[in-house]
């Protein structure tokens, strides 16, 4: 096999090589490159800077309807009112009362309004309260001490509020109220570390504001409620993760159909 | 011309325009030429996926000099230029800045993770706030839900979904850039794309980044995210407030990460993050500034930084507290 033999052969492979290539693209031979499905939209309440409930004193601050708080509509001005114990001396809310605290609920907070709520019941045909929603009772604290309302609330002027020390208070001035118990928390909010802040960090260029309490604590149950968590990673776009490693059904909360945009 | 036939000549005369391999004849003339043709024709068609490629640069774009060799002339007709893309691509003409780091301001992130729920709603602010890819997805903040009594990321989980959280027995971390002060990302890479500002923010320019991800493998806190295809934004999500350094749109194959918001930090205002978090578990500031929030919590509270051990020296601050 002289050189001239050995250039052509390989002049020749390499043309069929080539040619069996672009064959080979032109039909597709080898499938659609493979494009990762699309992401759905997160749902517009994650990026929703609302704080978790309406407080009646921002209620009151922002002039809104105040109307609905209104204790003297059902209750008697100047007659004390009976709190209903139950055993080890918790307080039974009322219904009317739990509908008063629902209602300050930001339910956008944390529900699209894109998203049809689901309401699941049980075999009896009650209700199943969703885990977010179960603090939606009187606790304030672990124990039933502190569930009396006049812990708080002057006995025969419910929109008033009094300290331990006897200082009456407006609605409005409710911080100060919850300062008498929980000092090192109002002294880390004071100086800007406990609890919500937005606007400036910069002193010199705006001014960084402060919520209150109630603005995301309800006063009747202080602690923080639990949320539905935005969405996670994508599976199909998780780097360095494998789609298939967690199985878990609730891993996929979504529905297949991105939602609507209003 | 025709091949010589005449065999019974002993020697016949050299023709006039042999070669060593053989002659030109028509035959042979013919076969080269349909096999060059064919050879080319097959690379051509073999290269055609190629025909995909888009996102040349332009002239101006290729030609552009370094961010810190730019005169300030120079940066304005950046400026003027990047806006103009960003208005032919997404129909809006982008508020876009090249801000500078402030006089006396050593930025400083701290997380408070007693109050962290998990809840997620920082990473889809930064999302939204940063005009990052929505498909593929690129998020800067991963938030790890790790159970009680660990600080072992190994033992973390974000694909966490249950209905609610916090759920019972887990703590959640939220982990993004640390704008490290021995930045081993900054080291790395070979072009000097990324660098760290004088107020502790370590940026990058997409302008000048080649896309090989030392960075990104580099990084101790997995910051860093590569743009594998042209990132996608629907246009009515785009966010107008754009800085050159922070969160104009990125093209296809360089690397981005947190910048502490830069287009709003060094405004003065809070990061997308921080504003948008339920609890209030984030705090940030200027710590040469005595009277800030984190220096507050730097002195009083008891912080630490993830993987101290690797000596990065984050500016990002973790704490517990009652």
């Amino acid at each position: 096999m002289n050189a001239d033999t050995k250039t052509s052969l390989t002049l020749a492979s390499l043309s069929v090589g080539f040619l069996v290539l672009a064959v080979g693209f032109q039909l597709e031979l080898w499938g659609e490159p493979k494009i990762p499905a699309e992401v759905p939209p997160a749902l517009a309440t994650a990026t929703n800077t609302a704080t978790v409930r309406f407080s009646a004193s921002d209620m009151i601050k922002a002039g809104g309807d105040t109307s609905g708080m209104e204790c003297y509509a059902c209750h008697e001005e100047g007659k004390l009112i009976e709190l209903p114990l139950g055993e080890d001396g918790i307080v039974i809310l009322p219904p009317d009362h739990k509908d008063l605290i629902y209602s300050r609920r930001q339910c956008s907070a944390c529900h699209d309004k894109s998203q049809n709520v689901q309401i699941e019941w049980d075999d009896d045909g009650n209700v199943i309260l969703p885990e977010a929603h179960r603090d939606l009772v009187l606790q304030h604290g672990a124990h039933h001490r502190n569930n009396p309302c006049f812990n708080c609330h002057v006995e025969n002027k419910l929109t008033e509020l009094e300290t331990r020390g006897g200082k009456r208070l407006a609605l409005t001035e409710s911080t100060e109220l919850c300062a008498g118990c929980h000092g090192p928390t109002y002294g880390d909010w004071e100086v800007g570390i406990h609890g919500r802040t937005s606007g400036f960090w910069d002193p010199n260029l705006g001014e960084s504001t402060r919520k209150q309490c109630t603005s995301c604590h309800d006063p009747h149950a202080p602690k923080f409620p639990s949320m539905i968590p935005a969405p996670g990673p994508h599976a199909l776009h998780a780097q360095h993760e494998p789609a298939t490693e967690h199985a878990d059904p609730a891993e996929e909360p979504e529905p297949s159909d991105p939602p609507e945009e209003h | 011309m025709t091949a010589p036939n005449t065999p019974t000549t002993p020697e016949p005369p050299p023709p006039a325009c042999a070669n060593n391999g053989g002659e030109i004849t028509r035959r042979n003339f013919l076969r080269a030429s349909a096999g060059l043709a064919a050879s080319v024709a097959g690379v051509a068609a073999a290269l055609s996926p190629l025909r995909d490629l888009d996102g040349f640069p332009s002239v101006e774009e290729f030609l552009q000099k370094h961010y810190k060799e730019l005169s300030k002339d120079e940066m304005n007709d950046v400026l003027q230029r990047i806006s103009g893309e960003v208005e032919k691509e997404y129909g809006i003409r982008p508020h876009l800045r090249d801000l500078k780091p402030m006089n006396g301001v050593e930025f400083v992130y701290a997380l408070n993770l007693t109050r962290c729920i998990g809840c997620r709603k920082c990473v889809h602010a930064c999302v939204a706030e940063n005009n990052q890819s929505r498909s593929p997805e690129i998020q800067y903040i991963r938030v790890l839900k790790m159970p009680q009594g660990t600080l072992d990321v190994e033992r973390s989980d974000h694909n966490y979904a249950p209905k609610s959280v916090p759920e019972k027995g887990f703590y959640y971390m939220p982990v993004q850039c640390h704008q490290c002060k021995n930045p081993p990302c900054v080291k790395v890479c070979p072009v000097k794309a990324t660098w760290q500002e004088s107020d502790g923010i370590t940026v990058i320019d997409y302008n000048w980044c080649i896309g090989c991800r030392y960075c990104e493998a580099a990084c101790p806190y997995w910051a860093r995210r590569f743009n594998f295809s042209k990132p996608s934004i629907p246009r009515e999500k785009i966010n107008p407030n754009m800085s050159y350094l922070g969160n104009r749109p990125r093209p296809k194959g360089v690397v981005e990460k947190c910048h502490f918001c830069i287009q709003r930090t060094r405004a003065g205002k809070y990061p997308a993050c921080l504003e948008v978090c339920p609890t209030g578990s984030r705090k940030f500031g200027n710590i040469l500034d005595p009277d800030s929030e984190v220096s507050y919590i730097l002195k009083n509270k008891r912080v630490f930084v993830l993987k101290e051990e690797v000596g990065t020296l984050p500016r990002f601050f973790y704490y517990f507290d009652a």
